[in-house]
Formats: C-alpha cells, structure tokens, sequence
C-alpha cells in the first residue's frame, strides 16, 4: 500500500504543484510587465538620487537588457521567483539602501574581458 | 541497545493494531530497560524516564494532528523531533503553541539544511522551548527550491528575521511573510551562501578602484584552481546514529493515555 | 476576594483577575461547546474534553482560588485563565483545519532517513 501511495504521489507531484502567485503563465507575464514598469519610472530617479554618471536612456537600456536575459525562461514559479528578487531590487533602489557601488556593478566597467587564446593567457599569467 | 534512536513510524490508518501495538511497547519498554546495563563506555548515560517521557508526548502530538504528522522519532539525546508536512506547519505550529499540555510559546530557532540529494532538497526546523514544562521540541518540515513555505510569522513573532535569514542563506521562499528581504548579505549580491552547490569562494571578489574612485566587484579569480581534497575519515561520522540491525519497532498513534509532562 | 488581597501577578501584561472563577466557567463551556462541533473519535476532542472537564470540576468545586490553583497546579489562576484562552482560540481554529483526518501526503522515499 505504502508503495502504490508513493508512486500516486510521486506522479500526482509531477503535475500538480503549489505555485508561488501565479497560477499560469500569463499571470506570471503579467507581474514582468508590472515590475518592468516599475522599474522604468524608477530610472531617472535613481539616477538622480545616486548622482550616476549615466544618463536614464542607458540606464533604461540596462534595466531592458537584465529582464532580457531571463527571457528564455517558462516555467511561472521561476518567473515568480524571479520576479520576487527584482523586486527586492527595486525596493533597495528605491529607498537608497544601495549605494553608488552597488548601482554601478550592473555595468561591469572595471572588468576586462578574460584572454582566450594561449598567448594573451600565457602574458597575463594564466596557465589553464 | 543497538538502536539509539527509536522511531515512531506511522503505521497503516486503522485503529485495528492495538494488539500488535501494546506489544510492541512492552517490548520496547523491556528493551529500554535492558539497556539500563551499559557495556560501552560512555559519557551520556541514558535517562530512559525522559525517554519514555517524550515519547509518550510525541505519541500524544502525533495522535492529535494525524493529518500532518508523518513522524515522530526521540533522538539518542533524548530529543523529540516531529516530522510534518509542509502544509501542516501553521496548524502544528499553533497547535504546540495554544494547547494546554504543550504550550511551546517560545520559537528558540528557525533554520534550514540542505541535502541536494533529497527530492526535496531543503529541511526547515522549527525549535520550540516550553517554559511552562522546562520542554523542547523540534518540528521538521521539507521544501525545494520553489515551492514556497507557510510564514510562522502570525504564530511566533520571532520567526520574522530567521525566516528572512532562511530567504537570504537557502532561497526558501515563505509565503505571507510580512516583510521578506535580505538580511545578512550585501545589496546586490547574488546567489544563496548556505546552499551545498555554493562555491566556496563565491562568485565575486571586491576591491577598491582608484580610477573609479569607488568599490568594484569582479568575477572572483582565483591563483590556482580549487583543489580536490580527500576528505574521507576512516572513523565512523555518526555512531550514534548507526542503522538499528533489527527493524525499528512500528507503533501506531496509540490511545494510552499521556503522560502529562 | 482574593483579587483585594492579591495586587499583582508578578508577570508583565497579566492583570489580576477580580473574578476567576466567572471567567474560567465562562471560557470552559465555550470551549465544550467548540469541542462538540468536531467528531466524537477526534483525539483532540476527547483529551481536550478530559482536560477541560478536570479542571472544571476543580473550579466548580472549590470556592477559594489559592487551593484551586494548588488543585489545577498549572501556575497562577491567570495564567490559567490565559490558557483556557489560548485553549479556545485553538479548538476554533482546529474545527477549521481538521487535523484528525487522515495523513494529506506521504513523505517522499528517504525524506527523513538520516544519515543519507
């Protein structure tokens, strides 16, 4: 008995789930779309606020590209979760818990990009 | 006694194992008493009056909320721990609370473990202390990565910054919790530290640019790849936790009366 | 009378109680008559029933809250009367979730086998 319980279960358990807020998919769209705008108007505030040296059309582009990275995901509690942390973000943002560092690590300035081939490796000292 | 731990597997749903059930607590009774004689030298000699204490209780608990309970186990060091169901952590939780015989009104800790092995990979544990009888109690619960957790906010005030500590460290989301955000890491950091597939050195090293005039985060690169260690220990990690050799003694949610702590 | 005499309960936010044995006869039929809505095999139903009628008994029989408190030996006679409200608001909210049906779902295999 307990090995037929286990088995409707496990099957039941890969249909059904408990969904974090939205029941499908276009619910889940629904709060991206709510989170983009938010973030959206957020934009030349925030870059007044931290006195960026960017202006809001780049920062906009920005906030395009981070929800543009996500866009290969389906599943709605993914979605969600997601979207749960981007309003984290915002609500850092907005309240300017952040500081300038923290905004500026989006843009990745500092970084340079990682030598591929064997002979720029082999300058800058990487052996692998 | 080569059980030291002795679990209260649910049986089967019926009431008709009294019999078998009676039975089987002589015969742990006997067991317990039998190990009154210890052979192995040891620091912690076995109280079997609290024992039998506690697992009268944990009987008693998982007798009143079947509907949640999965199972009720003692540990070697006399711990009660319960087992729950996900769903059942507000009706459980305020149920130790509220009861008179229980009256566990303090949340002494709220933590997580992670065994990515389990299909459900996240372990929450509630510790509960009752002033009132000079008691603890430990309620277990499972989540994954997604599926989101009840809030034990409107039942212990206290749950507030462990859950949050919990969403910071382990990414287990609770639903209805008033105000969830990180806590202990640092604003834009990404990733949950406390889960097994963390690396060690995280993802991003900081340090101050002075071209910038400000701090930096940059990929973390490290000097040399991180090693390989051979960490097996020939001795035995858990002794006190070794596989019973004949089978843990079934019991059903039984109808003896409880003691009264 | 015992409420002239006695000034304070010595816990923060617990007052004295003026009449304690109005109150608990009070809180006691109302958690009896909570306890009659669920079904007569519950378990909490029935050491809930014990419980209540135990001390109910001590309450209905013993006029002076000293003794009764030694009787009921559960702490002062407000923090009695706490519980008997906690007790209350618990047999309300437990008519709403049932718990004496049987288990909702399984554990997974080897969900609480440990070591791994």
């Amino acid at each position: 008995m307990a090995s037929t319980a286990a088995t409707r279960t496990a099957a039941g358990a890969a249909k059904v789930v408990k969904p974090i807020f939205s029941r499908d998919l276009d619910e889940a769209k629904r709060r991206v779309r709510e989170l983009y705008r938010a973030w959206y108007r957020e934009v030349p505030n925030t870059v007044a606020v931290f006195q960026l040296d960017i202006t809001t059309r780049q920062g906009r582009d920005k906030v395009r590209e981070m929800f543009d990275k996500n866009k290969h995901v389906t599943d709605p509690r993914v979605i969600d979760m997601l979207v749960i942390k981007g309003k984290m973000e915002l609500q850092e943002t907005i309240h300017v818990w952040k500081q300038k560092t923290h905004m500026m690590r989006y843009f990745y300035e500092s970084e340079e990009p990682r030598p591929t081939d064997f002979l720029s490796k082999f300058y800058r000292g990487h052996d692998q | 006694m080569a059980a030291s731990l002795v679990r209260f597997v649910r049986g089967g749903l019926g009431r008709s194992f009294n019999i078998a059930r009676t039975s089987c607590l002589l015969q742990q009774q006997t067991r317990l008493q039998g190990s009154s004689t210890e052979t192995r030298p040891t620091v912690r000699p076995k109280d079997a009056v609290a024992h039998n204490q506690l697992a009268a209780f944990g009987e008693y608990v998982a007798e009143m909320m079947p509907k949640y309970i999965q199972q009720v186990q003692v540990t070697c060091y006399n711990e009660l721990e319960v087992m729950i169901h996900p769903d059942g952590v507000i009706p459980v939780l305020t149920f130790l609370r509220d009861h008179t015989n229980a009256q566990f009104r303090n949340m002494t800790d709220l933590t997580a473990v992670d065994i990515p092995t389990r299909q459900n990979r996240f372990e929450i544990v509630y510790n509960l202390l009752s002033l009132r009888y000079n008691s603890r109690i430990r309620v277990k619960t499972y989540t994954d990565e997604l599926t989101p957790i009840d809030s034990a906010v409107p039942v212990h005030m206290a749950a507030n910054w462990y859950e949050r500590e919990v969403w910071d460290m382990f990414g287990v989301f609770f639903a209805n919790h008033p105000d969830l955000r990180r806590i202990l890491t640092d604003y834009g950091f990404e990733g949950h530290p406390f889960r097994k597939d963390f690396p060690l050195s995280g993802y991003v090293e900081v340090r101050y640019d002075d071209e910038l005039k400000r701090v930096v985060a940059e990929p973390v690169e490290l000097a040399q790849e991180f090693r390989k260690f051979d960490l097996n220990t020939p001795w035995e990690v858990f002794p006190a936790y070794r596989d019973p050799k004949e089978d843990a003694p079934k019991l059903e949610a039984g109808e003896k009366a409880p003691e009264k702590k | 009378m015992a409420g002239l005499l006695k000034k304070t309960t010595g816990l923060v936010g617990l007052a004295v109680s003026q009449n304690p044995h109005e109150r608990l006869r009070i809180l006691y039929t109302k958690i009896l008559a909570s306890l009659q809505t669920m079904p007569q095999d519950a378990a909490y139903r029935k050491y809930t029933e014990q419980l209540v009628n135990e001390r109910f008994s001590h309450v209905k029989t013993e006029p002076d809250v000293e003794k009764l408190e030694k009787k009921i030996n559960c702490g002062q006679i407000e923090e009695v009367i706490f519980q008997a409200e906690c007790e209350l608001a618990l047999s309300r909210k437990m008519s709403e979730w049932k718990p004496w049906e049987p288990l909702v779902e399984e554990p997974p295999p080897n969900q609480w086998k440990w070591p791994i």
